[in-house]
């Protein structure tokens, strides 16, 4: 293989795939980076066997070829070199990658393309497209809410349903959900729904480009695994097995009070509390106070408090239509949830001390998220 | 060289080394003697670190005039007559060689008086010679004297250590029998000084006291335990009482003070690694062995015994030890946790608002309170300083352990143990204080149990809940689990519930009395954070955080070590930047 490419490209592009590189792997091709020509163009990949990230990269291809190099000396390697042309030699009786650079010449030794885990294609004929940029914040608004701990791996999932032209997502750790809905400009041909981990999710939102129009998400048949795919990157990752939380019968059809409050001003009054809740496994009380006849005008106060820190009380004007109630959430969930909540006001939607509360963008119905309450009375 | 028999004055000095090595293995077989003669006062004087004069005089039997030139001769004794009688010894004594060993090396006079009869006799024994016994007025007892020890065994002599070591190891000696015989009234004088004196009430802990000081003796704790074969009393140090050699670790078997290295390993291991490295605990430990079942006759000296079931001894041991400390892990003081509703509430805000707190607390107060009078909270003793000192997080190994160094050297932490000790204390403190925040769950978890669980966890389902579960049985063997206490935020609740059920029976944690802290205890073990888990910085830090406000950190809730402490010293000696160059 011999190409030439520009090192501003080919450290974009082995940015992208770098974060599927493992670097504790008893499998040692699995920490290296796959260079090779593919239609006069040159792909970099990488796997860790769940997630496998390619990125496509402009090249003069001379010879057609392919090796895989260490990930982390290429990395390095690649983002310290001058912005010039970057020729990239590969021997292959030694099993060598030569990178000349300026004034640099470089061997990096490496392993055989031959032993790299072979990525597979999408079948982009029968691909659903989704805006990158809708798709985006819609993974953004979920993601946060999926589950780290791998003792419940269906946790650590974004539910995807495909209803005709809509696209429902949503993710839980079991005390919270977050539901994000978008409309594609095509229907499905058939509905189903799967389970694509948070974390591929997360890093399909990071390395897709808002220039990119459109990704195509594509199941091949019986691999368990889904493809995204974009103009010069492709992210596969498998799914997860294993039931989802049925989130519909959780929401409460109704509610009897609605706080109506401003986005920003609630998520300060959390910011300020958390720091005195963290102490204190986050509990934070919310009052929810409505207007009292010509004595008081309607207002929620958050309070937390702690044994080490201290206590904290912080009042948020709100238009309280609805009981009164007093009850306590994580107040971590309510942060969490405001920080992907665009719209200027957002409602707080509570029935009672043991049941979910609801927080959606006022005049957006697209996100809603449910939090769980806390019970401190027994 | 000729072959011809030795003289029996030789031959009986070639025994005496046997029994009588020193000063202060004279003394043991005098106080021994006295003890079996059943004596309730025993009065030791020494002078000259027992080379010039050892005299120990009691109270008890004493020997009739007619047997005292019998009892100085060898293999004479009133304790022992068949076979059978030596596996089965009830008395110190037995070899009948004591008194014959130390007359053939010193000048021996004895003076005995039984009850009684009106006159004393007394017999004198020099270099193995004896006297004519003749009748002197005497109290009711005997008194033995030992003079010029090994006048006539220059070599003898001439290994004998310094006085202060040889006067030290006979005051060691007689504490110790004082301790395991807490109603004789003993006293030791040496040079004319009281060096030990004791009241004979009974009460082991004042001799404790009087041995190893006012302060230290506050570290030792009493245990007790009992089993088939075994009994065992005595006291043993808690964490912060440690020595750098075993030579505190005193053990009597059935009421003879033994030597034996393989029991004391057991006590050093029953410490496992709660101990620092090199550092090692203090134990007085009374063992009651049927007498069939040990032997004493190993050693003239009977410094060393065998045990016919010796595992069982051992583990006695072990089991008795590990029991005493975990029962004395303190329960954690909820003021070093962070909960709710201890402190005032502040001054600032709104009146209303106050006074929900303030509800809350009072509420929470009083039945602390209460809890804390009627619970065994308030029975169990507190250790003193187990704290953490504070810790600087070094990083992460193995994704298991973590490294942290304090002022006194590095830490290596067991990231489990120490996130179970963790849990285990937030989550007692809340139930004693009835405080137990719980987070609802998004979907009911449900855990089907086989009919015999669900009963175990049907009984235990009240403590459950007073823990901070929201759990009910959903009809037959089947239970929802709604809400998890807050303090727990990963892993699978169900297999908490199951570990809880499961092994129930087979309790690994004897220490826990309590159903409630033996519960939160597996639930704990269940949720905390395993090993093999890689942990975020913050996690890392907050851990050890938590693990500083422990009062019992050494430890978890299983009594299984938390950390290894590596201190500074020992590095230094490993990388041989000290003592060897």
């Amino acid at each position: 293989m011999k190409v030439t490419v520009q090192q501003q490209q080919l450290a974009h592009g082995v940015n992208i795939v770098s974060r599927a590189v493992t670097s504790r792997s008893s499998l040692a091709v699995l920490s290296n980076i796959l260079l090779k020509t593919d239609n006069g163009r040159l792909r970099l990949s990488a796997t860790n066997l769940e997630l496998g990230i390619s990125a496509w990269i402009g090249a003069k291809v001379q010879e057609e070829g392919g090796l895989t190099v260490p990930g982390r000396t290429f990395v390095d390697m690649v983002s310290n070199l001058p912005n010039e042309e970057v020729t990239l030699t590969v021997d292959d009786r030694t099993q060598t990658l030569n990178v000349k650079c300026g004034t640099l010449n470089t061997d990096i030794k490496g392993i055989s393309a031959e032993e790299f885990p072979p990525m597979p294609s999408p079948d982009l004929d029968n691909a659903i497209a989704l805006n990158i940029e809708n798709f985006k914040e819609q993974i953004q608004q979920v993601v946060f809410a999926a589950s780290t701990d791998d003792s419940r791996p269906s946790l650590m999932g974004v539910h995807m349903t495909f209803d005709g032209n809509t696209l429902e997502m949503a993710a839980t750790d079991g005390y919270r959900i977050s539901i994000a809905k978008s409309e594609m400009a095509q229907k499905v041909p058939q509905n189903f729904e799967a389970l694509v981990p948070a974390r591929a999710l997360a890093e399909l939102s990071r390395i897709a480009v808002n220039g990119d129009e459109s990704v195509y998400m594509t199941f091949p048949q019986g691999r368990g695994q889904v493809i995204f795919h974009m103009n010069d990157a492709e992210l596969v990752s498998q799914l997860i097995e294993g039931s989802f939380p049925n989130y519909g019968a959780i929401i409460p059809p109704s509610f009897k009070t609605r706080t109506v409050l401003s986005t920003a001003q609630l998520l300060k009054a959390c910011k300020q509390t958390e720091i005195i809740a963290r102490e204190g496994s986050y509990i934070a009380k919310l009052d929810i106070q409505p207007e009292v006849d010509g004595e008081q005008s309607s207002l929620l106060e958050i309070s937390a408090r702690s044994e080490q820190t201290g206590s904290s009380e912080v009042m948020v004007d709100a238009s309280v239509d609805g009981v009164p109630l007093l009850i306590s959430f994580n107040i971590r969930y309510l942060r969490e949830a405001l920080e992907v909540i665009k719209t200027p006001t957002v409602s707080l939607e509570t029935n009672a001390v043991h049941t979910p509360g609801m927080l959606r963008p006022v005049g957006d119905d697209h996100f809603s998220h449910i939090i769980m309450p806390i019970n401190t009375a027994r | 060289m000729r072959i011809h028999k030795l003289s029996d004055t030789i031959a009986s000095q070639i025994a005496a080394g046997e029994v009588v090595d020193r000063p202060v293995s004279v003394v043991k077989e005098l106080i021994e003697n006295a003890i079996d003669a059943g004596a309730d006062e025993i009065r030791t004087d020494i002078r000259l670190a027992g080379k010039e004069l050892i005299r120990v005089s009691d109270n008890g039997i004493g020997i009739p005039a007619d047997e005292l030139e019998l009892a100085v001769s060898r293999h004479a004794t009133s304790k022992l007559s068949r076979t059978d009688d030596l596996f089965d010894i009830k008395t110190l004594g037995f070899r009948g060689e004591a008194l014959a060993s130390i007359g053939s090396v010193s000048h021996l006079t004895i003076i005995s008086k039984l009850d009684g009869v009106d006159a004393g006799a007394r017999l004198s024994v020099d270099g193995g010679d004896n006297s004519t016994v003749s009748l002197v007025a005497a109290p009711t007892g005997t008194e033995i004297l030992v003079e010029d020890l090994f006048y006539n065994v220059p070599a003898r002599l001439k290994f004998l250590r310094k006085d202060i070591t040889e006067s030290r190891q006979i005051t060691g000696l007689i504490t110790r029998y004082a301790m395991a015989y807490p109603k004789i009234r003993w006293t030791l004088t040496q040079n004319n000084i009281v060096d030990f004196q004791s009241t004979g009430s009974g009460d082991r802990f004042e001799i404790l006291q009087t041995l190893f000081g006012t302060q230290e003796a506050k570290s030792l704790m009493p245990i007790s335990f009992k089993d088939r074969n075994l009994a065992i009393e005595g006291y043993i140090s808690d964490l912060t009482l440690t020595r750098s050699n075993r030579k505190d670790i005193t053990l009597f078997v059935n009421g003879r003070w033994v030597q034996d290295a393989s029991l004391t390993a057991a006590v050093i291991r029953a410490y496992n690694t709660m101990l620092m490295v090199g550092r090692y605990p203090v134990a007085v430990l009374f063992l009651e062995i049927p007498t069939h079942l040990v032997d004493v006759n190993v050693h003239p000296s009977k410094a060393e015994v065998r045990f016919r079931e010796q595992e069982d001894v051992f583990s006695g041991v072990q089991r008795a030890i590990r029991r005493g400390l975990l029962a004395y892990t303190p329960v954690p003081d909820l003021a070093s946790l962070n909960l709710w509703g201890r402190t005032k509430p502040s001054d600032v805000g709104d009146m209303r608002f106050d006074n929900h707190w303030q509800a809350m607390e009072t509420s929470t107060e009083t039945e602390q309170v209460q809890k804390r009078l009627a619970g065994p909270a308030s029975q169990q003793q507190t250790l003193p300083g187990t704290y953490l000192p504070l810790l600087r997080l070094v990083g992460q190994v193995a994704s298991t352990y973590l490294i942290a160094e304090g002022p006194d050297g590095l830490y290596l932490i067991d990231q489990h143990a120490a996130h179970e000790r963790v849990l285990f204390d937030q989550m007692m403190a809340q139930y004693h204080a009835s405080m137990t925040p719980s987070q609802q769950l998004v979907e009911p978890l449900t855990v089907d149990l086989s009919p015999e669980k669900a009963g175990t966890l049907e009984e235990n389902l009240e403590i459950l809940v007073g823990l901070g579960f929201d759990i009910e049985n959903f009809g037959a063997n089947t239970f929802l689990i709604r809400a998890i206490p807050t303090i727990i935020d990963r892993g699978d609740p169900r297999e908490a519930i199951l570990s809880v059920v499961e092994a129930f029976e087979e309790d690994e944690t004897p220490l826990l009395n309590e159903a409630q802290a033996r519960i939160a205890a597996r639930v704990c073990k269940r949720m905390a954070v395993k090993g093999g888990q890689s942990l975020s910085e913050a996690e890392q830090r907050n851990l050890l955080l938590n693990l500083e406000a422990s009062q019992s950190p050494r430890t978890c809730p299983h009594g299984r070590p938390t950390m290894i402490h590596l201190s500074a010293g020992l590095l230094e000696r490993q990388f041989g930047r000290r003592g060897a160059r």
